[in-house]
Protein backbone atom coordinates (compact mmCIF):
# COMPACT_ATOMS: atom_id res chain seq x y z
CA UNK A 1 0.00 0.00 0.00
CA UNK A 2 1.16 3.49 -0.76
CA UNK A 3 0.68 4.50 2.84
CA UNK A 4 3.51 2.27 3.94
CA UNK A 5 5.91 3.67 1.41
CA UNK A 6 5.49 7.23 2.58
CA UNK A 7 6.58 8.92 5.78
CA UNK A 8 4.00 8.53 8.55
CA UNK A 9 4.62 11.28 11.07
CA UNK A 10 3.97 10.30 14.64
CA UNK A 11 1.31 12.59 16.00
CA UNK A 12 -1.19 12.96 18.79
CA UNK A 13 -4.75 14.20 18.85
CA UNK A 14 -3.90 17.90 18.92
CA UNK A 15 -1.95 17.55 15.68
CA UNK A 16 -4.61 15.67 13.73
CA UNK A 17 -6.05 18.77 12.11
CA UNK A 18 -2.68 19.64 10.60
CA UNK A 19 -2.44 16.31 8.83
CA UNK A 20 -5.76 16.01 7.04
CA UNK A 21 -5.49 13.67 4.05
CA UNK A 22 -1.97 12.71 5.05
CA UNK A 23 -0.57 9.41 6.28
CA UNK A 24 0.27 9.39 9.96
CA UNK A 25 1.12 7.08 12.82
CA UNK A 26 -0.99 7.37 15.96
CA UNK A 27 -0.34 5.60 19.24
CA UNK A 28 -3.01 5.46 21.92
CA UNK A 29 -4.78 3.37 24.49
CA UNK A 30 -7.95 1.55 23.44
CA UNK A 31 -11.03 3.16 24.89
CA UNK A 32 -14.02 1.74 23.10
CA UNK A 33 -14.52 -0.70 20.28
CA UNK A 34 -17.63 -0.37 18.17
CA UNK A 35 -19.82 -3.51 18.25
CA UNK A 36 -19.34 -3.98 14.51
CA UNK A 37 -15.61 -4.14 15.07
CA UNK A 38 -15.06 -1.66 12.25
CA UNK A 39 -14.07 1.26 14.39
CA UNK A 40 -12.62 2.08 17.78
CA UNK A 41 -11.39 5.01 19.77
CA UNK A 42 -7.93 5.56 21.17
CA UNK A 43 -6.83 8.03 23.79
CA UNK A 44 -3.42 9.61 23.37
CA UNK A 45 -0.82 10.56 25.98
CA UNK A 46 -2.70 13.75 26.74
CA UNK A 47 -5.92 11.87 27.33
CA UNK A 48 -7.56 13.08 24.14
CA UNK A 49 -9.54 10.70 21.99
CA UNK A 50 -9.24 9.88 18.33
CA UNK A 51 -11.52 7.76 16.25
CA UNK A 52 -10.10 4.99 14.09
CA UNK A 53 -11.94 3.34 11.22
CA UNK A 54 -11.02 0.05 9.62
CA UNK A 55 -11.66 -1.48 6.22
CA UNK A 56 -12.27 -4.89 7.65
CA UNK A 57 -13.82 -5.61 11.03
CA UNK A 58 -11.48 -6.64 13.79
CA UNK A 59 -10.88 -10.35 14.06
CA UNK A 60 -9.32 -10.19 17.48
CA UNK A 61 -9.82 -8.63 20.87
CA UNK A 62 -8.27 -5.19 20.92
CA UNK A 63 -6.85 -3.85 24.17
CA UNK A 64 -4.00 -1.91 25.70
CA UNK A 65 -1.86 0.42 23.64
CA UNK A 66 -2.24 0.29 19.88
CA UNK A 67 -0.23 1.85 17.09
CA UNK A 68 -2.25 2.76 14.03
CA UNK A 69 -0.98 3.72 10.58
CA UNK A 70 -3.46 5.49 8.35
CA UNK A 71 -4.70 8.66 6.71
CA UNK A 72 -6.52 11.45 8.49
CA UNK A 73 -10.01 12.08 7.14
CA UNK A 74 -11.34 15.61 6.88
CA UNK A 75 -13.44 14.87 9.94
CA UNK A 76 -10.29 14.19 11.92
CA UNK A 77 -10.76 10.45 12.11
CA UNK A 78 -8.02 8.04 11.20
CA UNK A 79 -8.72 5.76 8.24
CA UNK A 80 -6.47 2.90 9.24
CA UNK A 81 -4.35 0.87 6.86
CA UNK A 82 -2.82 -1.19 9.63
CA UNK A 83 -2.61 -1.42 13.35
CA UNK A 84 -0.58 -3.34 15.86
CA UNK A 85 -0.90 -3.76 19.56
CA UNK A 86 2.18 -2.83 21.52
CA UNK A 87 2.76 -5.88 23.59
CA UNK A 88 2.86 -5.47 27.30
CA UNK A 89 2.95 -9.19 28.00
CA UNK A 90 6.46 -8.99 29.41
CA UNK A 91 4.92 -7.12 32.28
CA UNK A 92 6.42 -3.83 31.20
CA UNK A 93 3.70 -1.24 30.66
CA UNK A 94 4.05 1.20 27.82
CA UNK A 95 4.41 4.75 29.13
CA UNK A 96 2.06 6.67 26.89
CA UNK A 97 2.63 9.99 28.61
CA UNK A 98 6.38 9.68 28.07
CA UNK A 99 5.74 8.80 24.43
CA UNK A 100 3.73 12.00 24.18
CA UNK A 101 6.68 13.99 25.52
CA UNK A 102 8.91 12.30 22.97
CA UNK A 103 6.47 13.36 20.25
CA UNK A 104 6.94 16.95 21.29
CA UNK A 105 10.70 16.55 21.12
CA UNK A 106 10.76 15.07 17.65
CA UNK A 107 8.44 17.76 16.34
CA UNK A 108 10.61 20.37 18.02
CA UNK A 109 13.68 19.06 16.23
CA UNK A 110 12.48 18.05 12.77
CA UNK A 111 15.99 18.52 11.41
CA UNK A 112 17.12 15.66 13.62
CA UNK A 113 14.07 13.45 13.24
CA UNK A 114 12.87 13.98 9.70
CA UNK A 115 9.67 12.57 8.30
CA UNK A 116 10.26 13.05 4.65
CA UNK A 117 10.81 11.27 1.39
CA UNK A 118 14.42 10.45 0.60
CA UNK A 119 16.02 13.07 -1.54
CA UNK A 120 19.36 11.53 -2.24
CA UNK A 121 20.30 8.08 -3.38
CA UNK B 1 16.52 -17.52 21.59
CA UNK B 2 17.83 -14.27 20.36
CA UNK B 3 21.26 -12.95 20.96
CA UNK B 4 22.16 -11.05 24.07
CA UNK B 5 19.90 -8.09 23.84
CA UNK B 6 21.25 -4.62 23.28
CA UNK B 7 24.86 -5.57 23.60
CA UNK B 8 26.54 -3.79 20.76
CA UNK B 9 29.98 -4.76 21.88
CA UNK B 10 29.77 -8.24 20.46
CA UNK B 11 29.66 -9.76 17.08
CA UNK B 12 26.76 -12.12 17.37
CA UNK B 13 27.11 -13.86 14.09
CA UNK B 14 29.75 -16.41 14.87
CA UNK B 15 32.90 -17.08 12.97
CA UNK B 16 32.02 -16.29 9.41
CA UNK B 17 31.16 -12.65 9.69
CA UNK B 18 33.76 -10.10 8.73
CA UNK B 19 33.12 -7.56 11.47
CA UNK B 20 35.40 -8.38 14.36
CA UNK B 21 34.36 -7.65 17.95
CA UNK B 22 37.29 -5.33 18.47
CA UNK B 23 35.89 -2.53 16.40
CA UNK B 24 32.73 -2.22 18.43
CA UNK B 25 34.40 -2.22 21.77
CA UNK B 26 34.56 1.47 22.33
CA UNK B 27 31.12 2.88 23.08
CA UNK B 28 29.33 -0.28 23.93
CA UNK B 29 25.93 1.17 24.58
CA UNK B 30 24.59 3.88 22.38
CA UNK B 31 24.51 6.29 25.32
CA UNK B 32 28.22 6.36 26.01
CA UNK B 33 29.55 7.27 22.62
CA UNK B 34 27.51 10.24 21.54
CA UNK B 35 27.88 12.40 24.61
CA UNK B 36 31.59 12.87 24.01
CA UNK B 37 30.85 15.22 21.17
CA UNK B 38 33.70 13.94 19.04
CA UNK B 39 32.99 12.39 15.69
CA UNK B 40 34.75 9.08 15.43
CA UNK B 41 33.67 6.32 13.16
CA UNK B 42 33.54 3.86 16.07
CA UNK B 43 30.35 5.35 17.41
CA UNK B 44 27.13 3.51 16.97
CA UNK B 45 24.54 6.14 16.33
CA UNK B 46 20.78 5.93 16.72
CA UNK B 47 19.13 7.06 13.51
CA UNK B 48 15.89 7.14 11.64
CA UNK B 49 15.41 5.40 8.34
CA UNK B 50 14.82 8.78 6.71
CA UNK B 51 18.21 9.99 7.89
CA UNK B 52 19.91 6.90 6.53
CA UNK B 53 18.17 7.22 3.18
CA UNK B 54 19.04 10.88 2.74
CA UNK B 55 22.54 10.77 4.21
CA UNK B 56 25.14 12.34 1.97
CA UNK B 57 27.83 10.02 0.77
CA UNK B 58 31.40 10.85 -0.14
CA UNK B 59 33.36 7.73 -1.06
CA UNK B 60 32.90 5.42 1.89
CA UNK B 61 31.69 7.97 4.34
CA UNK B 62 28.06 8.71 5.08
CA UNK B 63 26.97 11.92 6.71
CA UNK B 64 23.67 12.90 8.26
CA UNK B 65 24.00 16.65 8.39
CA UNK B 66 27.39 17.02 10.06
CA UNK B 67 27.26 13.70 11.80
CA UNK B 68 29.31 10.90 10.32
CA UNK B 69 27.44 7.62 10.49
CA UNK B 70 28.72 4.15 9.92
CA UNK B 71 27.36 1.87 12.61
CA UNK B 72 23.77 2.72 13.36
CA UNK B 73 20.77 1.56 15.29
CA UNK B 74 17.22 1.84 14.13
CA UNK B 75 14.01 0.77 15.80
CA UNK B 76 11.07 -0.21 13.68
CA UNK B 77 8.47 -2.79 12.85
CA UNK B 78 9.12 -5.63 10.46
CA UNK B 79 6.87 -5.39 7.43
CA UNK B 80 8.20 -8.22 5.28
CA UNK B 81 10.74 -10.98 5.51
CA UNK B 82 12.65 -12.98 2.97
CA UNK B 83 14.87 -15.84 3.94
CA UNK B 84 17.49 -17.42 1.74
CA UNK B 85 20.23 -19.92 2.47
CA UNK B 86 22.78 -17.35 3.51
CA UNK B 87 20.79 -14.42 4.74
CA UNK B 88 17.53 -13.04 6.00
CA UNK B 89 16.21 -9.83 4.53
CA UNK B 90 13.77 -7.69 6.41
CA UNK B 91 11.99 -4.50 5.58
CA UNK B 92 11.90 -2.44 8.75
CA UNK B 93 9.52 0.49 9.05
CA UNK B 94 10.13 3.20 11.63
CA UNK B 95 7.43 5.53 10.23
CA UNK B 96 9.92 8.12 8.99
CA UNK B 97 9.73 6.90 5.42
CA UNK B 98 9.47 3.76 3.35
CA UNK B 99 10.64 0.61 5.14
CA UNK B 100 14.41 0.09 5.12
CA UNK B 101 16.09 -2.99 3.75
CA UNK B 102 17.94 -4.81 6.49
CA UNK B 103 20.09 -7.77 5.69
CA UNK B 104 21.28 -10.21 8.26
CA UNK B 105 23.78 -12.88 7.34
CA UNK B 106 23.10 -16.35 8.56
CA UNK B 107 26.03 -18.43 9.64
CA UNK B 108 25.21 -21.79 8.19
CA UNK B 109 28.01 -23.50 10.11
CA UNK B 110 27.09 -22.27 13.53
CA UNK B 111 24.06 -24.19 14.64
CA UNK B 112 23.95 -22.40 17.96
CA UNK B 113 22.82 -19.23 16.25
CA UNK B 114 19.15 -19.66 15.73
CA UNK B 115 18.28 -18.37 12.32
CA UNK B 116 14.55 -18.37 12.76
CA UNK B 117 13.03 -15.47 10.94
CA UNK B 118 11.35 -12.83 13.10
CA UNK B 119 7.75 -12.53 11.93
CA UNK B 120 6.26 -9.41 10.35
CA UNK B 121 4.50 -7.17 12.83
CA UNK B 122 7.31 -7.48 15.37
CA UNK B 123 9.06 -4.39 16.64
CA UNK B 124 12.84 -4.80 16.51
CA UNK B 125 16.02 -2.93 17.24
CA UNK B 126 18.49 -3.27 14.40
CA UNK B 127 22.20 -2.64 14.89
CA UNK B 128 24.40 -2.64 11.84
CA UNK B 129 26.25 -0.76 9.18
CA UNK B 130 24.82 1.53 6.58
CA UNK B 131 25.64 0.41 3.08
CA UNK B 132 25.00 1.76 -0.36
CA UNK B 133 25.16 -0.44 -3.40
CA UNK B 134 24.24 0.87 -6.83
CA UNK B 135 22.45 3.75 -5.21
CA UNK B 136 20.41 1.44 -3.05
CA UNK B 137 20.70 1.96 0.67
CA UNK B 138 20.46 -0.81 3.17
CA UNK B 139 21.63 -1.79 6.61
CA UNK B 140 23.77 -4.87 7.07
CA UNK B 141 22.83 -5.94 10.55
CA UNK B 142 24.92 -7.67 13.15
CA UNK B 143 21.99 -7.72 15.50
CA UNK B 144 18.24 -7.79 15.00
CA UNK B 145 16.56 -8.04 18.36
CA UNK B 146 12.81 -8.12 18.99
CA UNK B 147 11.76 -5.52 21.52
CA UNK B 148 10.41 -6.78 24.77
CA UNK B 149 9.90 -3.35 26.26
CA UNK B 150 7.97 -1.13 23.86
CA UNK B 151 9.23 1.91 25.69
CA UNK B 152 12.39 1.38 23.63
CA UNK B 153 10.47 2.92 20.77
CA UNK B 154 10.14 6.07 22.81
CA UNK B 155 13.70 5.97 24.07
CA UNK B 156 15.04 5.49 20.57
CA UNK B 157 13.17 8.56 19.33
CA UNK B 158 14.73 10.60 22.09
CA UNK B 159 18.17 9.06 21.61
CA UNK B 160 18.13 9.92 17.91
CA UNK B 161 17.47 13.58 18.61
CA UNK B 162 19.94 13.69 21.47
CA UNK B 163 22.73 12.00 19.53
CA UNK B 164 22.36 14.17 16.48
CA UNK B 165 22.16 17.36 18.51
CA UNK B 166 25.20 16.43 20.59
CA UNK B 167 27.27 15.33 17.63
CA UNK B 168 26.51 18.39 15.57
CA UNK B 169 28.74 21.41 15.95
CA UNK B 170 28.36 23.33 19.22
CA UNK B 171 26.63 26.28 17.58
CA UNK B 172 23.46 24.27 17.63
CA UNK B 173 21.52 23.93 20.83
CA UNK B 174 23.16 21.55 23.26
CA UNK B 175 20.95 19.48 25.50
CA UNK B 176 23.36 19.99 28.35
CA UNK B 177 24.88 16.69 29.29
CA UNK B 178 22.54 13.77 29.12
CA UNK B 179 18.98 14.88 28.86
CA UNK B 180 17.88 11.49 30.02
CA UNK B 181 14.56 9.89 29.41
CA UNK B 182 12.42 11.54 32.02
CA UNK B 183 9.20 13.26 31.19
CA UNK B 184 10.57 16.75 31.62
CA UNK B 185 12.83 16.46 28.64
CA UNK B 186 11.55 19.40 26.71
CA UNK B 187 14.69 21.49 27.14
CA UNK B 188 13.54 24.69 25.54
CA UNK B 189 11.08 25.49 28.28
CA UNK B 190 13.66 25.14 31.04
CA UNK B 191 15.97 28.13 31.00
CA UNK B 192 18.48 26.75 33.43
CA UNK B 193 18.94 23.53 31.66
CA UNK B 194 20.94 23.70 28.63
CA UNK B 195 20.93 26.67 26.41
CA UNK B 196 19.02 29.71 25.42
CA UNK B 197 16.92 29.19 22.37
CA UNK B 198 16.93 32.81 21.39
CA UNK B 199 20.62 33.13 22.07
CA UNK B 200 21.45 35.09 25.17
CA UNK B 201 25.06 34.06 24.77
CA UNK B 202 26.90 35.11 21.71
CA UNK B 203 27.98 31.59 20.99
CA UNK B 204 24.62 30.12 21.94
CA UNK B 205 26.52 27.70 24.15
CA UNK B 206 25.63 27.15 27.70
CA UNK B 207 27.41 23.88 28.09
CA UNK B 208 30.24 23.77 25.63
CA UNK B 209 31.44 20.64 23.98
CA UNK B 210 34.01 19.96 26.69
CA UNK B 211 31.33 19.78 29.37
CA UNK B 212 32.59 22.78 31.35
CA UNK B 213 30.49 25.66 32.50
CA UNK B 214 31.28 29.17 31.26
CA UNK B 215 33.09 30.17 34.45
CA UNK B 216 35.13 26.98 34.46
CA UNK B 217 36.04 27.61 30.85
CA UNK B 218 37.13 31.16 31.59
CA UNK B 219 39.35 30.05 34.45
CA UNK B 220 40.79 27.26 32.34
CA UNK B 221 41.59 29.55 29.40
CA UNK B 222 43.40 31.96 31.68
CA UNK B 223 45.44 29.19 33.24
CA UNK B 224 46.25 27.83 29.78
CA UNK B 225 47.36 31.19 28.54
CA UNK B 226 50.00 31.54 31.25
CA UNK B 227 53.46 30.77 29.96
CA UNK B 228 55.28 31.00 33.29
CA UNK B 229 56.92 27.87 34.63
CA UNK B 230 55.28 28.28 38.02
CA UNK B 231 51.90 28.83 36.48
CA UNK B 232 49.27 31.39 37.41
CA UNK B 233 48.18 32.10 40.93
CA UNK B 234 44.69 32.28 42.34
CA UNK B 235 45.31 35.95 43.09
CA UNK B 236 46.16 36.60 39.44
CA UNK B 237 43.00 34.84 38.42
CA UNK B 238 40.96 36.99 40.76
CA UNK B 239 42.54 40.12 39.33
CA UNK B 240 41.96 39.11 35.75
CA UNK B 241 38.44 37.83 36.31
CA UNK B 242 36.98 40.81 38.05
CA UNK B 243 33.45 39.59 37.58
CA UNK B 244 34.05 36.38 39.46
CA UNK B 245 34.22 36.03 43.21
CA UNK B 246 37.19 34.30 44.81
CA UNK B 247 34.89 31.55 45.99
CA UNK B 248 33.69 30.82 42.47
CA UNK B 249 37.25 30.86 41.17
CA UNK B 250 38.43 28.47 43.86
CA UNK B 251 35.51 26.22 43.18
CA UNK B 252 36.30 26.17 39.48
CA UNK B 253 39.98 25.53 40.17
CA UNK B 254 39.13 22.62 42.41
CA UNK B 255 36.85 21.13 39.80
CA UNK B 256 39.36 21.55 36.99
CA UNK B 257 42.07 20.03 39.13
CA UNK B 258 39.92 17.03 40.00
CA UNK B 259 39.11 16.53 36.35
CA UNK B 260 42.75 16.66 35.42
CA UNK B 261 42.67 19.85 33.35
CA UNK B 262 45.12 21.65 35.63
CA UNK B 263 47.72 20.85 38.27
CA UNK B 264 49.33 22.79 41.08
CA UNK B 265 52.96 23.82 40.84
CA UNK B 266 55.06 25.65 43.44
CA UNK B 267 52.22 25.67 45.94
CA UNK B 268 48.52 24.99 46.05
CA UNK B 269 47.73 28.45 44.81
CA UNK B 270 49.60 28.22 41.53
CA UNK B 271 48.33 26.25 38.58
CA UNK B 272 49.24 25.20 35.08
CA UNK B 273 47.14 23.55 32.46
CA UNK B 274 47.78 19.93 31.55
CA UNK B 275 47.15 20.82 27.92
CA UNK B 276 50.09 23.18 27.57
CA UNK B 277 53.12 22.51 25.47
CA UNK B 278 56.07 23.21 27.74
Amino acid sequence: MAVFESPKPRINNSMLSQYISRPICFVGRVEKVHPTGKSFTLSDGEGKSASVELNEPLDEELSGVVEVVGVVSNKGAIMASAYNMLREDQGIPFDLELYNEALKVIHEYPQHYPFELATSG
Amino acid sequence: MWNQGGSYGESNMGGGYTQSPGGFASPAASQGGEKKGRQRAQHIIPCTVSQLMSAAQTEDVFRVGEVEVAQVTIVGIIRTTDKSMTNIQYKVDDMTGAPMDVKQWVDTEDSSVDSTVIPPGTYVKVSGNLRSFQNHRSVVAFSVRPLEDMNEITSHMLEVVQAHVLLSKPQTIMLGGGGGMNTSMVPLSRPGMGGNMGGGYSGANDMSANGLSPSQNQVLSLIRSCADAQGISTQDLKQRLSGMSLAVIKHAVEFLSNEGHIFSTIDEDHFKSTDNDD
